[in-house]
């Protein structure tokens, strides 16, 4: 039996349902951001993570070596000399089957022990019809055979026996499907299984394996001791946890961005929930007077206008997780996208909804209307018994309050400050430092936009009469409704503006770069693996090339990054494509030629705290071995932290004679599309190369910017959105309280129009001072997330730069939001009876 | 206390000592769920230009029914209406809505004072809707002020003043444009008995004194007293 | 994995081992897989140590040695070392990698500790590329990993070198007899249909002396082994069902080897045979009608299956009446393919002479 009091406030949100609606909406909208983003991070993750298990299996150690990987002759001596047998083979590259990306995996099936479950699956009967012999013996005497995954197979519209064709290496090989396994879920799909000896045919890698596989028991140090002496240098031993967490670790400055957009939204949603629960208690004084009069106490009161928020956060955070499931199936495809523009392969199809993302959904939903709720109702508890409060009274609570929170407010910017300064590279303190900024700068506005707008009041009035006076008086004086609303859309709109200018700033500063290290007139390679040395040859000899440049980009791994390593030959002229920070080029740059010293780029140079002058290491073919740092350069490759060496010093030091791209350097005249063309031509069969003028580079250099930051648009529309619902709901809360005074008004003779513009005009004055709230706020987001968190996540540096456009379309686009949002209160206003003033409460 | 501008308008009402209130068969009821509650049962009444009637009644006895009929906020399921000469009956809702910013004035129980608004706002929001040029305006809202005695409290906003001093300024508001008919609603039911008095006084003064027509509904004996006559609400007709 | 292992293993074991289920043996031993692959049709003209060395026109061939040793404290011990190359089909693929090729390698490895009554068993397989596994004939070597044998020189001298985690064996092996072909001439039948047969040689006397390690205890070890090489590229019959094979070293100088073949319905395939070899070395066919093998007792498996536990072996022709008996009863292999192969103790009668020696029994097809 739900106690009468109880009823009593319940049947008064039930009376006013359009209240609860909107309350529980925004607060489900912030939650649904927060659990969506949640869940897409750790689908794409957990995808990731599981396909890494599938395909590292039991293996507790990797070897890795240098560029090409391990020479397959070191897997060999191993074996054969050492007689380590707990090791396998893998021979990794990515390829193509029609428009599908896939990893090629070549594994040696003798090698596999039980290292992989999938593949021990190949021989059970698990295979569809294919018997497995018939499947083993194909990949081992086949070499077009190859196997894959019942679900991907599937997607590709392949069964057992159809032949395709792959691509791989440029170059198009005749594959056969030789049945196909069970693969439980996502972890192994996308993955092709072949011999390694096909793998290596295919992808050019004959003589080399990407890794080694290696299983050695937890603590048997010995075995690991012998596997270490056994290795010649230029290898290394990883661990495979370890090596998958670094991987991992790539996007994490990514998905931590992300969930602090996500808690945007749930910050714009909490000031949804004050102003809900606010407004319904300061509706409900006169019952609260009531009660209290009949002897309910305060600790009472108090526990009903909690156990009530509970409620909305509880239905709230329920809408919110399972709108969150919805839109994080959503997102994840955003989020695998971006991931797999920049950082590794995913293949994550179904968003795993854990009980850990819910259970976070579910608190923050709660907890914010609890937190949110705290506030009004120890304030409820303050109502003396039986005393109608007037109106006026409560503004006057408010306005002596607005001093404090601005107080407050300045405080905890402040404290933005100081933990900015002092959390080093730390990306979560600087996220945290956004958001103390934001809370702080929220906390001021109120007070502002009480002192603005009733200083601006009589001006209006005069300038616009009386009933635009009003819109504007009226904000002033309900700031403990509007006030609200407009921190919510100040919020937002700033979010938009940060996030819009840092993005802006971001593009120019890459769009410069781009105009500059794209010195070549044209730019021809393969995506992975090596371009065909003839070919190179044939190409460079084609008439109209004057010069050119070739490159090699290779990773470099160790127990705690990866390191790109980029071997360039240089053309005559192409040295002002690199943008040297810190030293003079012209002493540079012979140096680098002569093998002397290496380049890093800045953001590898702010991530390892070094600079020109200082010495790393980089694991050679003869071990580790020093480089001294000669410059830092500028860069904005998203896997930016690279070391540059001279091809002549990448030579001596690495078996690779790889390229994977030259840059043409185009005779007076050339044109540099047709060029393009014939290198296409040339090509022809012999191998699909990538050719594309330097215009077309950056266009889809910008093209793949401009998508990664769709998902950032995604997430400040949703706060927007929850700020959107703000208005709406601050005003049909306004227009309710105001009922008798507008009834009063059109008795005095104003028509509907008139009463709907005078709630359409407060409503864009909201917006107004919501958007010019929004600049300056916008401007310090957009600083910070600029100078502090693109460093600490990237390593970039990345020049300011505010184009007026943004920060006019912030204001208009606040003040249309706000107009928006104020249509439907406007047109109820409009509507109310003018008997209604003759009523008496 | 004299006003001049008032006055002269008055006397020009005076020269027609016409009938300023007809109605005729008023009717009007409501309903609640299925069953009709009949709130004025053919309803007779005249009121001649400068007079002050007095309506008294028990609560729900349909006074103020009556008087949002009277002052075209309500349309009558039945019967004629009309003041200054208009046909109410007649009139559209946005011809309703102009009516009553030109023809009425509203006093009511409860101020209803823009709260948003400075005393001189609220009496300025009344003229500006009845298009009255800004220095006309300013003049009228020191006159009004002038003459209920709240000079001094032109910029105060209403929650600062007494309830009193409210219903002067709501007095002022709902004169200001120069109503044909003023219609107010318990205009002292919210206020203690000597600031009543006051009130009334002012009324007196404003109103009667220059000739203007009024309608008070009241249960008050005090205010009935106060009116040329007083009639009784009851079972929705008048006695 | 497994499947394919066993799969490789029912190529190597089909000269002398059937699985029960007889259609998949004989789908995998089709005329399809046949086709392209050398037979063993015609005799051979043997040469060593070519012969030594790989023959990967024929689809399988092995290298197997077995041996009786003798330890510090009295200890005996038996050994088995099997390396097994198949050619998964007849012609070499294109080199276009280093890991392709149509050979493939399996061994096993086995020691026995008769006085503690232990087993101990290995595998490995590989591919025959990359110098991971492999056979070559001069200088002869033929290996899996760490786990080879290598030899050279007139009279033959051999070291064999296998280790697991829990048992070593390095073994230098010198052929006290020159290669005694069985059969016709090396060619060895079996079963009726021409080219079911394999080319087939032993070296049946080796003076062996190594170390062997089990666990943390390290034996010098002497002994006598036997070689057994064979290959062939078809063999069984779909009726036949297993293999009893017996090597035996006698005291007096003199080998017997013998393989007793039985049919499903429980009789002896016409095709059994042997060859008895004299202390100086000279070899003669045994056909099945000149060996009598009676069983005397039979060994439970554990793990199911009744395998003969005794045996009683006459050979009229040489005078030759021993009883076989296992060191230790429980020598059987859990490797991909399931079979018993273990050291045993001769003791009997030559001529109304007393005889002993040692040797190795190999029984096939008795579980499955």
């Amino acid at each position: 039996m739900i106690p009468v009091t109880y009823r009593a406030n319940f049947s008064y949100l039930l009376r006013h349902p359009w209240q609860l609606a909107l309350a529980i909406v925004g607060v489900a909208i912030g939650v649904a951001v927060i659990v969506a983003v949640d869940l897409a991070n750790a689908s794409a993750r957990k995808a990731f993570l599981l396909s890494m298990d599938a395909v590292t299996g039991e293996a507790t150690h990797q070897v890795i070596g240098g560029p090409r990987g391990v020479d397959e002759s070191v897997y060999a001596s191993l074996r054969v000399d050492a007689g380590i047998r707990a090791i396998a083979p893998v021979v990794e590259g990515n390829v193509r089957v029609g428009e599908r990306s896939l990893d090629l995996m070549g594994i040696d099936l003798f090698a596999e022990q039980d290292l992989r479950e999938f593949t021990g699956q190949v021989d059970t009967a698990e295979m569809d019809d294919a018997d497995a012999e018939s499947v083993f013996r194909a990949l081992l005497t086949d070499p077009t055979a190859v196997t894959m995954s019942r679900t991907t197979a599937n997607e590709l519209g392949l069964e057992a026996g159809d032949a395709f064709d792959v691509i791989a290496d440029g170059r198009t090989r005749p594959a056969t499907l030789f049945g196909t396994f069970d693969s439980d879920g996502t972890s192994i799909d996308n993955l092709l299984i072949a011999d390694i000896a096909t793998a290596q045919a295919w992808l050019g890698q004959q003589g080399w394996l990407s890794r080694l596989d290696v299983r050695i028991e937890d603590g048997d140090d010995a075995a690991l001791k012998k596997l270490e002496d056994a290795l010649p240098a230029g290898t290394r031993v990883l661990t495979a946890a370890g090596r998958t967490r670094t991987t991992a670790e790539l996007s994490k400055a990514f998905m931590t961005n992300l969930t602090a957009m996500s808690l945007l939204a749930l910050l714009v949603g909490l000031f949804l929930i004050y102003n809900s629960v606010n407004f319904s208690v300061l509706q409900r004084r006169g019952l609260i007077g009531s009660l209290r009069a009949l002897g309910m106490t305060r600790r009472e009161l108090f526990t009903l206008i909690m156990t009530e928020a509970a409620l909305i956060g509880l239905i709230s955070a329920t809408v919110g997780v399972l709108l969150g499931a919805w839109l994080g199936d959503r997102l994840l495809a955003l989020v695998s996208l971006s991931i797999n523009d920049f950082y590794f392969r995913v293949n994550a199809t179904n968003v795993t909804v854990s009980a850990f993302s819910v259970t976070k959904g579910m608190l923050a939903g709660v907890g914010a209307a609890l937190v949110a709720s705290a506030v009004p109702a120890l304030e409820a508890m303050a109502y003396e018994p039986r005393l109608a409060m007037a109106r006026s009274t409560l503004e006057q609570h408010t306005s002596r309050f607005l001093p404090i929170a601005a107080i407050l407010g300045i405080a905890t910017m402040a404290a933005a400050v100081i933990v900015l300064l002092a959390s080093g590279q730390s990306l979560v303190a600087g996220l945290t430092a956004v958001f103390m900024l934001i809370l702080g700068f929220a906390l001021c506005v109120p007070l502002v936009v009480g002192i603005v707008s009733r200083a601006i009041a009589p001006a209006t009035t005069r300038a616009a009469g009386t009933t635009f006076g009003m819109s504007v008086s009226g904000i002033a004086a309900s700031l403990s409704r509007t006030g609200i609303a407009i921190v919510a859309l100040a919020v937002a709109v700033s979010a938009t503006i940060g996030v819009s200018v840092m993005v802006d700033s971001f593009r120019g500063s890459v769009s410069d770069w781009l105009e500059q290290s794209l010195q070549a007139d044209v730019y021809t390679g393969v995506e992975r693996g090596d371009m065909d040395p003839t070919l190179i040859a044939d190409i460079v000899a084609l008439a109209g090339v004057e010069h050119y440049s070739t490159s090699r980009r290779a990773w470099l791994e160790d127990d705690e990054s990866r390191v790109q390593l980029i071997a360039i030959q240089m053309a005559p002229g192409g040295y002002a494509g690199t943008e040297i920070l810190d030293a003079d080029p012209d002493r540079v740059w012979p140096r680098w030629e002569a093998g002397d010293v290496v380049l890093v780029s800045e953001p590898y140079a702010y991530q390892n705290a070094v600079a020109a002058g200082d010495t790393i290491t980089l694991r050679t073919r003869s071990g580790d071995t020093p480089f001294e740092i000669g410059a830092t350069y500028q860069s904005y490759d998203i896997n930016a932290s690279a070391v540059m060496l001279s091809r002549a010093t990448y030579d001596r030091h690495y078996d690779d004679d790889g390229i994977d791209s030259i840059g043409l350097y185009l005779a007076d005249g050339v044109d540099a599309d047709a060029f393009v063309e014939t290198i296409g031509v040339l090509a022809g069969d012999r191998q699909l190369i990538r050719a594309s003028s330097n215009v077309g580079i950056r266009e889809l250099s910008l093209e793949i910017f401009d998508r990664t930051f769709v998902i950032t648009d995604v997430l400040y529309w949703l706060a927007l959105g929850v700020a959107f619902i703000g208005i709406l709901g601050a005003m049909l809360a306004l227009q309710l309280e105001r009922t008798r005074e507008l009834a009063t008004l059109r008795a005095l003779g104003m028509t509907p129009a008139q009463i709907g513009g005078m709630i359409t005009g407060q409503t864009a004055t909201i917006g107004l001072f919501s958007g010019i709230a929004a600049v300056p706020l916008g401007l310090i987001m957009a600083w910070v997330l600029i100078e502090v968190i693109n460093r600490r996540a990237f390593g970039w540096q990345i020049d300011m730069t505010v184009a007026p456009g943004i920060l006019g379309s912030a204001v208009v686009f606040a003040v249309g939001a706000a107009m928006l949002a104020g249509l439907y209160p406007a047109m109820r206003a409009s509507r109310v009876e003018p008997a209604v003033a003759m009523r008496e409460e | 206390m004299q006003l001049p501008v008032l006055r002269a308008e008055i006397a020009a009402m005076q020269k027609s000592p016409e009938i300023e209130v007809r109605v005729r068969g008023l009717r009007r009821t409501f309903r609640e769920g299925q069953r009709e509650h009949v709130v004025l049962d053919g309803v007779d009444l005249d009121v001649a230009r400068g007079e002050t009637v007095a309506l008294r009644g028990r609560s729900g006895s349909g006074k103020s029914t009556f008087l949002n009929l009277l002052g075209g906020i309500d349309r009558p399921d039945a019967g004629e209406i009309s003041v200054a000469g208009i046909d109410l009956t007649r009139l559209s809702e946005r011809e309703r809505t102009l009516f009553r910013r030109e023809r009425i004035g509203f006093v009511y129980q409860s101020f209803n004072l823009v709260p948003t608004l400075t005393v001189a706002d609220n009496i300025r929001l009344v003229l500006e809707l009845n298009k009255l040029p800004s220095a006309d305006a300013h003049a009228r809202i020191d006159e009004l002020l002038d003459a209920v005695g709240l000079a001094d409290r032109a910029s105060s906003y209403p929650d600062v003043l007494s309830g009193g001093e409210q219903q002067r300024v709501a007095i002022a508001r709902a004169l200001s444009h120069r109503p044909a008919l003023l219609l107010a609603d318990e205009p002292t039911g919210n206020l203690d008995d000597s600031t009543a008095e006051t009130v009334l006084a002012l009324l007196d003064t404003l109103v009667r004194k220059e000739g203007g027509t009024m309608i008070i509904a009241t249960h008050s004996a005090r205010v009935a007293a106060f009116g040329d006559r007083a009639l009784e609400m009851h079972n929705g007709r008048l006695e | 994995m497994r499947y394919l292992l066993s799969i490789g293993l029912l190529f190597a074991f089909s000269a002398f081992a059937q699985e029960s289920n007889n259609s998949e043996l004989a789908d995998l031993l089709g005329s399809e897989d046949m086709s392209g692959f050398v037979r063993a049709i015609e005799p051979y003209e043997f040469s060593f140590p070519r012969d030594h060395g790989p023959h990967p026109e024929f689809r399988n061939e092995w290298w197997y040695i077995t041996g009786n040793l003798d330890g510090e404290r009295d200890r005996r011990f038996g050994f088995e070392l099997t390396i097994f190359r198949f050619s998964l089909t007849p012609d070499e693929p294109e080199k276009d990698s280093d890991w392709r090729t149509n050979q493939v390698y399996i061994a096993h490895f086995a020691v026995t500790d008769a006085d503690r009554e232990r087993f101990y068993v290995a595998e490995r397989y590989s591919r025959g590329a990359l110098g991971i596994a492999g056979a070559e004939a001069d200088p002869f070597r033929v290996w899996i990993d760490d786990w080879e044998i290598t030899g050279s020189g007139q009279p033959e001298r051999w070291q064999l070198t296998a280790a697991d985690e829990d048992f070593a064996l390095d073994l230098a092996l010198t052929a006290l007899k020159p290669p005694a072909l069985n059969g016709d001439e090396g060619l060895s039948q079996k079963s009726d249909e021409p080219g079911n047969a394999s080319y087939y040689y032993t070296i049946p006397r080796w003076q062996s002396e190594g170390t062997l390690r089990l666990g943390d205890d390290t034996f010098t070890v002497s002994g006598l082994s036997w070689l057994d090489r064979e290959w062939s590229s078809s063999a069984l019959a779909s009726d036949q069902k297993g293999w009893d094979w017996f090597a035996l070293q006698l005291s007096d100088g003199s080998e017997l080897m013998y393989y007793n073949i039985r049919k499903d319905d429980g009789s002896q395939d016409r095709n059994s045979s042997g060859t008895w070899i004299d202390a100086n070395g000279n070899y003669r066919y045994l056909s099945r009608d000149e060996v009598t093998v009676t069983v005397n007792d039979y060994w439970d498996s554990p793990e199911g299956g009744r395998y003969p536990g005794a045996w009683t072996v006459e050979v009229q022709a040489v005078g030759l009446v021993v009883d076989v008996e296992p060191v230790i009863a429980d020598q059987e292999l859990f490797t991909t393919v399931r079979y018993w192969e273990g050291a045993v103790d001769v003791e009997g009668t030559r001529n109304g002479n007393r005889v002993e020696g040692r040797g190795y029994v190999e029984l096939t097809g008795y579980a499955d």
